[in-house]
């Protein structure tokens, strides 16, 4: 059997696609508790040691209702769901949530759950976003403790090493396999859509990391070679989007206009992905040198690090995937991503890589507009390598 | 009853008249003293201007008021925030917006760093033109390319992840040629049971941090300029902080009278000063000017705004395109707008916090209390302290479009006005930098609904 959507990708799929109902279902199941935590810095490792189910909250797909009138419209759609979502209730699942990011409009969502959710606690463990300055480390590692007291204390449990260090082990498993489903795609030994991979990397910020990995063993199992995609196909980068998924339509859509997708940086991607925790030393130091690594092996634009670039680390990963081009997806109003997206444009500008800018938003998706532009970027990019 | 109108030929759209008001007369009442500081901020900048050619090391930074220091050591120092807010306000931010934006910066991002951010591209390009001869942007006499090329950067960003980003980006634009150095302020999130503004655990600590950070820049500072820190500066700094702190204080207590003397935009009139300048007997005779000048306002029962029906606090960023005209626009409604929540929880305002002989532990304080760096429960408990201290009857929210900082709580804090004291409220859009996202109407509509409601209220409460 070659086809890895019929070992358990469902399974995958429903839990990316009802991330609330999976978690209800597990609580129902395993009677332990369920933490929020939010993108993109947060160590899953550790509630996972509490025996809690760490979950990363996810952008909703319903339109935005009671939020409304708690967050302006011209916040980025994934805050904005947040808080509609604390405020309809979506939420109650959640036993506490945690927090270790600093985008400014992250913390007015948190707030808003604080408001809206006030006997559920929430903690904000702010890791320092400049990454290479001389106290930046012993600032995270303290960050990390602060996080242990306030998880040990919700679920009444003691993280010891030993079980932290059990929980990094499963996690870098599970990243490990992730990882080889996109060296697969990129050396053209699998062929699955950008849509697939999101599915499988979403998911994974939501279920039981053991059966998650479980399943991603299964689907990996025995899987042959698929024949090599058209050369005609324009391969090209997915970069930006934080936080929330693009859309599997959008995804789709882009696939459709005779593109291959080799690589990307999203976060429910690559980015997430990149970065193995230490398995040697004390597990929560290692928790510490992984939020550091992370910049460094996938860098941020929410980060600040002067000799770390976003920019030469996406020429760098063009190279490897021998991509001809970027798509930048850019989640309307995310500030982080409008700052750092010019510098992202130049570089890869300087070097003759073509990239076009498609921005998203929460409610719908413009779909011929888009179409036509991602067509006549692909067209762009064919001629210049036919010149070639 | 429905409009019966004659059978016309004419165009029945009114709408070309019906925002035409007549010249309303001015029942706004500034105080004079303000004046003063608009020269002396005029005149720091123009020493900007002249700081290379006077040999002098420049410092670009963002953020918090970090100018003691800079001060103490010699250093001529450019904010990234106030000069965009000076364009602004002086109608000339067009040259530096269309820089940014020919850059990639697009409208929805924060309206002070765009601008910035042009004014970096305007002043790299400068500095290439100048090393290849050409006669460009520099040698035309606008103000957004005026700024002298940073030595150095540092970068003290209180609550929001896009200030510390945007030097970054700065960072970039110069090529990465000039070091950076970051103070990092975490926010007083309020984790636990016990905090408060100026209490709890996370207060007691975190300051420490902070002044352990500025340690660490004055040695950057001293590497850079490779000249020992003056300490004993940076105490006699303080000093004038401290004393022109007080004073400003005292005065904004005395506005607690009703019909006020003096109003949020005199107090916006007089954020420079405090902000920026150079620390020194200058300064504090110029908030010893205002206060004096209130305290003669009292006896002479003069108010800021004639006829005083309604006392109206302000929230969020100041919108500088707009200074003069909110001021008019609201006074014309007879709303003495009379505190807010950038003016009077910013800028030095807890002056009992500095210690002459720690300097460093007072200022760490100061920038960790800027007013978006608190959780949602802080702000509550400053904003409900506001409205009591100055009988406050409504808040304007400035829907201030880029500054998310800014907008985060907004919402919430409305709710809770009204839950806790009744204080009605309204919501109007515009922004610090960019006058595009002003709407008149829906400043006027809102006002107006809420004048209403309060009318309401008080005929009720005397039945
Ligand atoms: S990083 Fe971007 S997408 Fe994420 S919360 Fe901030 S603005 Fe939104
Ligand atoms: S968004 Fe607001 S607080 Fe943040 S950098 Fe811009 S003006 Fe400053």
């Amino acid at each position: 059997m070659t086809d890895f959507r019929l070992r358990g990708f469902s399974r995958l799929q429903a839990a990316a696609q009802d991330p609330i109902g999976y978690a209800r279902s597990w609580k129902a199941r395993t009677g332990r508790p369920v933490i929020g935590s939010f993108p993109m810095n947060f160590p899953s490792e550790l509630v996972h040691a509490t025996g809690a189910l760490p979950l990363i909250v996810q952008e909703s797909r319903t339109p935005i209702t009671e939020g409304r009138s708690l967050l302006p419209e011209f916040y980025c759609s994934y805050t904005r769901s947040v808080a509609d979502q604390a405020a309809v209730g979506e939420l109650d699942v959640f036993d506490a949530f945690v927090l270790a990011d600093h985008c400014v409009q992250l913390l007015g969502a948190a707030d808003v759950i604080r408001w809206a959710k006030p006997e559920t606690p929430m903690h904000f463990a702010q890791f320092i976003s400049s990454m290479d300055d001389p106290w930046s480390g012993a600032q995270v590692r303290d960050k990390v403790d602060a996080l242990r007291v306030e998880v040990e204390e919700i679920v009444g449990v003691t993280v010891t090493p030993e079980v932290l260090g059990a929980s990094i082990r499963l996690f870098n498993s599970n990243r490990r396999l992730l990882r080889e489903f996109y060296d697969r795609r990129k050396s053209g030994a699998l062929r699955i859509s950008a849509g697939e991979l999101q599915v499988l990397v979403k998911s994974s910020m939501v279920m039981d990391i053991e059966e998650h990995t479980s399943i991603l063993n299964d689907m990996l199992d025995g899987l042959d070679v698929d024949s090599a995609a058209p050369a005609s196909l324009v391969r090209l980068h997915l970069s930006g989007h934080f936080c929330a998924p693009p859309r599997v339509e959008l995804l789709d859509l882009i696939e459709e206009c005779g593109v291959l997708v080799v690589n990307d940086d999203l976060y429910h991607g690559t980015r997430y992905i990149s970065t193995d925790v230490p398995e040697t030393g004390d597990p929560f130091d290692a928790l510490a040198t992984w939020y550091l690594d992370r910049n460094v092996s996938a860098p941020c634009g929410t980060r600040v690090q002067r000799n770390v670039d976003w920019d030469s680390y996406l020429v760098a990963s063009l190279e490897d995937s021998r991509a001809d081009g970027v798509i930048t997806l850019m989640a309307k109003f995310c500030e982080p991503l409008m700052l750092y997206y010019p510098e992202l444009r130049r570089v890869l500008d300087d070097r003759g890589i073509p990239v076009l800018l498609i921005e998203t938003e929460h409610e719908g998706l413009a779909a011929e507009s888009v179409r036509t532009r991602v067509e006549t970027f692909v067209e762009r990019i064919s001629r210049k390598k036919v010149a070639a | 009853m429905t409009l019966e109108l004659p059978p016309t030929r004419q165009s029945l759209d009114l709408s070309a008249t019906k925002f035409i008001t007549p010249e309303k007369p001015d029942k706004s009442n500034r105080l004079a003293s303000t004046k003063a500081g608009g020269k002396m901020v005029a005149q720091y900048w123009e020493n900007i201007f002249t700081a290379k050619e006077r040999g002098k090391h420049v410092v670009w930074y963002n953020g918090t008021a970090l100018n003691p220091i800079f001060q103490a050591a010699g250093l001529e120092w450019c904010h990234g925030e106030a000069f965009s807010a000076r364009l602004a306000a002086m109608h000339l931010e067009g040259p530096a917006q269309a820089a940014g934006e020919e850059y990639g910066y697009i409208g929805e991002l924060c309206s002070y760093a765009r601008t910035h951010l042009g004014c970096a591209v305007m002043t790299q390009k400068g500095i290439t033109e100048k090393q290849s001869g050409i006669v460009g942007m520099v040698d035309q006499d606008e103000l957004a390319a005026k700024l002298p090329s940073p030595d150095f950067f540092v970068n003290a960003y209180a609550g929001c992840s896009t200030g510390q980003q945007w030097d970054a980006m700065t960072y970039r634009v110069f090529g990465k040629e000039f070091p950076l150095f970051n103070v990092s302020l975490p926010m007083i999130w309020g984790n636990k049971k016990d905090s408060g503004y100026l209490r709890g655990s996370e207060w007691e600590k975190t300051p420490l941090y902070v002044e352990e950070q500025l340690k660490k820049l004055i040695e950057f500072i001293e590497y850079q300029t490779k000249t020992p820190f003056d300490w004993d500066a940076l105490s006699e700094n303080m000093y004038y902080i401290k004393k022109a702190s007080e004073l400003r204080l005292e005065a904004m207590a005395l506005c607690a009278a009703a019909p006020t003397p003096a109003t949020y935009w005199d107090w916006v009139a007089s954020i420079a000063p405090i902000n920026f300048l150079p620390a020194n007997q200058l300064l504090v005779d110029y908030f010893q000017g205002v206060k004096d000048e209130i305290e003669q306002r009292i006896r002479d029962n003069v108010s800021a705004v004639a006829n005083e029906r309604y006392r109206v606090y302000f929230d969020g960023i100041m919108n500088w395109n707009k200074l003069g005209f909110l001021t008019r626009k609201f006074a014309e409604y007879d709303v003495a707008v009379v505190a807010g929540r950038y003016t009077h929880d910013s800028f030095w305002q807890e002056p009992d916090l500095i210690d002459l002989d720690r300097p460093l532990l007072g200022m760490a304080q100061h920038y960790l209390i800027c007013p978006i760096n608190h959780g949602l429960k802080i702000m509550e408990e400053l904003l409900l302290k506001r409205c009591d201290e100055y009988g406050i009857d409504g808040i304007a929210f400035h829907s201030t479009r880029t500054c998310r900082a800014m907008t985060n709580p907004q919402h919430i804090l409305a709710r809770t006005a009204e839950r806790d004291r009744g204080i009605k409220s309204f919501f109007f859009e515009g922004d610090v930098a960019d006058a595009s996202f002003y709407k008149d109407e829906s400043l006027e509509s809102g006002l107006v609904a809420m004048l209403e409601s309060i009318d309401q209220q008080r005929s009720k409460a005397r039945v």
